[in-house]
This record gives structure tokens, C-alpha cells and sequence, in this order.
């Protein structure tokens, strides 16, 4: 199936700064994508390339199987963009800045624009320069939205919205994604995306460490063991084994993370005489944290 | 009809735009409504001549009806506040726009990046012709003043100086595109404009100086006496040329330039 984003050995650099190297990503059409990674990972860039803002300094970035840059306005025409760091005309109101768009767009549906308007409260006939932060990101959505576009591009999208219109918001993605639109989504929390995104990837200082479905980096996530035993003991035995990292030691008590089979750091525990053990899962934020914290930790996965 | 961007950048700017041109317009009415009380001063044509006159744009005798209009109007006041319209516009429109974040929004949309910048050399346009009509019309109205102009020299001066202004805007824009920085795009627009004018107004009483007024762009609009002798062909074809060799410059480079 043809990618509706596409991009192979995406690399951008200012100077002798790489912001975004060799990044191959693939999001297909209905697809909800989760673009994770910390602050000055890398994604508004990669986002600005698929708009078209800022030219590779190498690979390409096709979406709808179109050139990012040389069609862009047949891309942008289909593609809804929410700026990471949203800018708006001070002195225009919402209203304003939506009729504007609307014209230049030509085929807008008012009574969608309208819906739209009314489902998050937007303030639409004040000077945006009167406006929260809040308010702002409020006309910015209604902006990427109100055409109906196959592809919704969206940097941070949630910034400044309360719980509320955050949850509001995840509502319309839902609804989004659920009419087969294709959303690429950006943040640098997993919280935002987890509960929605049927892909997702995390990119840490340009490049791409993890990609998979929630399911699949959940299932990838280590096991968190706890074993206290009747005396302390030497961890050196554990953490000799093959998938098994001892995280901490503090006498009788180790605290492990296991990847590999468990058969072997059981039957090593039992020798051991243990007295009480707990084991669970890695949380999918535990394991989010340490891709962000160990660049060298690759599981970039293409299963899907 | 004015295309989209055109309309939105006017709108943005449309209240400096009327006080630009009411401002002026009300500056040169001052101007020609005075003219009276000063034509008989004859004193008044010794300035004349002088390097520091020539500094302040004052060329031929002031009391006569065109010199009079060369050292109030055309050699310096309105230039200037062109150059100050085109100039603060031309390093706004796109890299002041990058900077304040909003020009992100505008080419994410469907236009083709060229024509975002037509249409913000067209807004240009608008403001320069704003202001280059107020002039004229009301020098035409000192006529009633016994400011016996030549209707068609003033039409023809006024528009020489709009696309002097309109070249200052474009090079500032392209020098804003180029750079990213609309500190630098005004300071390289304003720089070279202040140069030009200098070596215009110079050139008539220093002659070291007079060999570069061909240069400068001030010389090729009002700085050659042209409100007595009218602008000629090749005046408008070098303010042309300029302008749009600067316009193609802004364009290669805006098609290529990293937006914020």
C-alpha cells in the first residue's frame, strides 16, 4: 500500500548542525501517526520539510506519492497544517483569520467551519492579540481542520489547551482517523498519543530510534522484576544473563529489568533463597523515557 | 480584484497607509498653499548653489515654481517618506513575517511561493501608488496657488518616485529573503538608500561625486531637475529595470529560502 507520508534518508542540517538525519518513515493512508520525541528532537523540522518549508539537505519527503516540495500546492491543497509554535495576525479576529483562509482555500464548508467553531468554544470576533494562548490554538485548529483534509499535519497540537478542549480534541481525531483521514501527529508526550495513534514513532536528537504499533512497543517493553531475598546477594550472577539489566541493588533487594527468557533468572533467584517476589510489565511511559534517555537503545521496528 | 495575500498585507498595514499618505498629502498642501508668501523672497535663491543645500535636495532657484516643489517635495521629503513606505514594507512582507511566525501559515497553503511574492510586491505597489497620488494631486491643486507646474512633469515625477521606491522596497525585500532577518533586509534597503540620495544631491556642487550619480536611483527619478524637463524614456526604463531585477533576485531566492 502506497504511503500517503513517505520520506527516505531525510536529512536536514544548518552548518555543521544535523537536526534531522537519514529519517525513513512511512504512514499510510486512514493511519493515525504518533510522532514522538523530547523538545529539539527533530520533529518540527521533519514536519516543516513535509510542508514544504524547508528544503531537504538530503532524501525526499513524498506525500500522496507527490514531491514535499516541487508539487506543493496540489500536497497543500489535501493537507491540513497546525504550526508547532502557532503565529497568528495580532491585530485580526478568529473570524477573520477564518474567512481569510477560507478564501484562499476557495472550497470551505461554512456549516463545518461552524461546527467547528462552536465545539471548542472558539472567541472568534476578538483581536487575537486579546487572546490566551488557549484561543489562539483554538483558531489554529479550526484553521487545519475546517476544509476537510485527506492528511492532517499537526505539530504539537494540544499546546495550551485545557483538559477540557483536550479532550474535546482527542474526540475529533478519533472522528478524524475514524472517516479514514490520515493524521501525523507530533508531541513530546506519550500520554497525548498513546490512547489513539495506531503507529508510533520516536525520534531523538534527528534520528529515528523506535517505530511500531502501541501494541508492539508495549510487548517490547522489558519486565520489571523486584526479588528481596533472606540476605544480600551479589548481583553480578543476574546481570551476567543475556536480557537482563539489574537496575538497582540495595542489599537483600534487586530490582531487575528482563528482556530475555525468564526460565534462567528464576532458576538463579531460587538459589538464591528468595523470600517475596513482584514482576510487571514496563509501562509504555517507562519505556518512552528511556528511549529518550539511552539515543543508543534501537528498536526501530517497520512490523506493523 | 485584489488577489488574497494582496488584500491581507493592505489590510494589515492599512492604517499606516492612510497616515502615510494623508500625512504627506497634508505636508504638501502645507507646501503649496505657502508657495505665495515665498515667491517674491528672492533672498531666498542664494541658498541655491551651495553643497549645504545640495544636501537638503535644493537644486535652481527656489522661488521659482518647480524649484520651490524640487527643495519642499521632490528632492527630499517625499522620497524619503517613500523610501521610509517601501523600504519598512519590503523587509516586513516576507522575512518580517518569517520572524513573527505568521508567513508559515500562508505558504502552507495552496499558493505557489512566487505567487506570494507577487502578490506582496503588488501590495507594495498599492501603498507606493497611495502615496504618490496624494502628492501629485495635491501639487496639481497648487496650481490654484500660482504654482505653475506642468501637469504632465508632476504626474510623471510622482510616478518616477514610486518605482524608485518600489526598486528600495524590492531589493529590501530580496535582501530580506537572502538573509532571513528583517534587521538586516531594513538596514541593507535604508544603507543603500541613503547612499543614493547622497550621491544624488551631491553631485550637483561636488564634481568628484558626479561621475556616480548615475548609480544612484534618487538621480534617475527627481534628482535631474525632472520636474522642469519632464522624466524621459530612459529614466523610466533604469527604474524599471531595477525594479525588476530585484523582484526576479526576491523570487529565486524565496523559492528556495527555510521558513521558521
Amino acid at each position: 500500500m502506497a504511503g500517503v507520508i513517505e520520506t527516505s534518508g531525510l536529512t536536514k542540517r544548518y552548518g555543521g548542525v544535523t537536526a534531522v538525519s537519514d529519517l525513513n518513515l512511512q504512514v499510510e493512508a486512514g493511519q493515525f501517526f504518533g510522532f514522538l520525541g523530547p523538545n529539539g528532537a527533530g520533529k518540527s523540522t521533519t514536519i516543516r520539510m513535509l510542508m514544504a518549508l524547508q528544503r531537504p539537505t538530503q532524501g525526499r519527503a513524498t506525500l500522496f506519492g507527490l514531491d514535499a516540495a516541487a508539487d506543493s500546492v496540489t500536497v497543500h491543497r489535501r493537507v491540513g497544517y497546525l504550526p508547532g509554535d502557532l503565529e497568528l495576525y495580532p491585530r485580526l479576529t478568529g473570524r477573520q483569520h477564518i474567512d481569510w483562509f477560507a478564501r484562499s482555500r476557495g472550497s470551505v464548508d461554512d456549516s463545518s467551519t461552524q461546527r467547528l467553531l462552536e465545539r471548542f468554544a472558539v472567541v472568534a470576533d476578538r483581536p487575537v492579540r486579546e487572546l490566551s494562548k488557549g484561543n489562539r490554538q483554538k483558531i489554529g485548529l479550526v484553521l487545519a481542520f475546517m476544509h476537510k483534509p485527506e492528511l492532517l499535519v499537526l505539530d504539537e497540537p494540544t499546546s495550551g489547551l485545557d483538559p477540557l478542549m483536550q479532550h474535546e480534541f482527542e474526540n475529533l481525531l478519533r472522528e478524524t482517523a475514524g472517516e479514514g483521514r490520515t493524521v501525523f501527529l507530533s508531541s513530546h508526550e506519550l500520554d497525548e498519543v498513546q490512547r489513539i495513534a495506531d503507529r508510533i514513532a520516536i525520534i531523538r536528537d534527528g534520528r529515528l530510534v523506535a517505530e511500531d504499533t502501541v501494541e508492539g512497543l508495549r510487548r517490547a517493553a522489558p519486565q520489571k522484576m523486584e526479588v528481596w531475598f533472606r540476605r544480600p546477594v551479589d548481583p553480578a550472577g543476574l546481570q551476567a544473563l543475556a536480557g537482563v539489566t539489574v537496575t538497582s541493588a540495595d542489599g537483600p533487594r534487586l530490582a531487575l529489568d528482563v528482556t530475555g527468557e525468564i526460565g534462567p533468572v528464576l532458576r538463579l533467584i531460587a538459589g538464591n533463597d528468595p523470600i517475596d517476589m513482584t514482576c510487571r510489565p514496563a509501562d509504555l511511559e517507562e519505556l518512552f523515557l528511556d528511549f529518550y534517555r539511552h539515543p543508543q537503545k534501537k528498536a526501530v521496528s517497520h512490523a506493523g | 480584484m485584489l488577489a488574497n495575500v494582496t488584500r491581507l498585507d493592505l489590510r494589515l498595514r492599512r492604517r499606516s497607509m492612510i497616515w502615510y499618505a494623508a500625512g504627506m498629502a497634508l505636508y504638501a498642501l502645507v507646501v503649496v498653499v505657502l508657495y505665495p508668501s515665498f515667491r517674491h523672497q528672492t533672498s531666498l535663491d542664494t541658498l541655491s548653489g551651495s553643497t549645504a543645500a545640495a544636501l537638503f535636495g535644493i537644486t535652481g532657484k527656489l522661488t521659482s515654481p518647480d524649484g520651490w516643489l524640487n527643495a519642499n517635495i521632490y528632492g527630499n521629503f517625499f522620497p524619503l517618506i517613500m523610501l521610509l513606505l517601501t523600504v519598512g514594507y519590503g523587509a516586513a512582507a516576507l522575512a518580517g513575517q518569517d520572524e513573527d511566525g505568521t508567513l508559515a501559515l500562508v505558504t502552507a497553503l495552496p499558493i505557489r511561493r512566487r505567487v506570494i511574492l507577487f502578490q506582496k510586491a503588488g501590495a507594495m505597489a498599492v501603498q507606493a501608488l497611495l502615496l504618490g497620488a496624494a502628492v501629485a494631486v495635491c501639487v496639481l491643486i497648487g496650481r490654484g496657488f500660482q504654482l505653475s507646474v506642468s501637469p504632465a512633469n508632476t504626474i510623471a515625477v510622482s510616478a518616477a518616485l514610486v518605482l524608485m521606491g518600489l526598486d528600495f522596497g524590492l531589493i529590501t525585500m530580496a535582501a530580506g529573503v537572502v538573509t532571513g532577518r528583517r534587521g538586516t533586509a531594513l538596514g541593507v534597503g535604508a544603507g543603500l538608500a541613503a547612499a543614493s540620495y547622497l550621491v544624488s544631491s551631491l553631485a550637483s556642487t561636488i564634481s568628484g561625486i558626479r561621475p556616480a550619480r548615475y548609480l544612484s536611483l534618487l538621480y534617475w527619478s527627481a534628482g535631474s531637475d525632472q520636474i522642469s524637463h519632464g522624466v524621459s524614456a530612459l529614466d523610466f526604463a533604469v527604474l524599471l529595470v531595477v525594479g525588476l531585477a530585484a523582484l526576479a533576485a526576491a523570487v529565486a531566492a524565496f523559492g528556495q529560502a527555510d521558513l521558521s
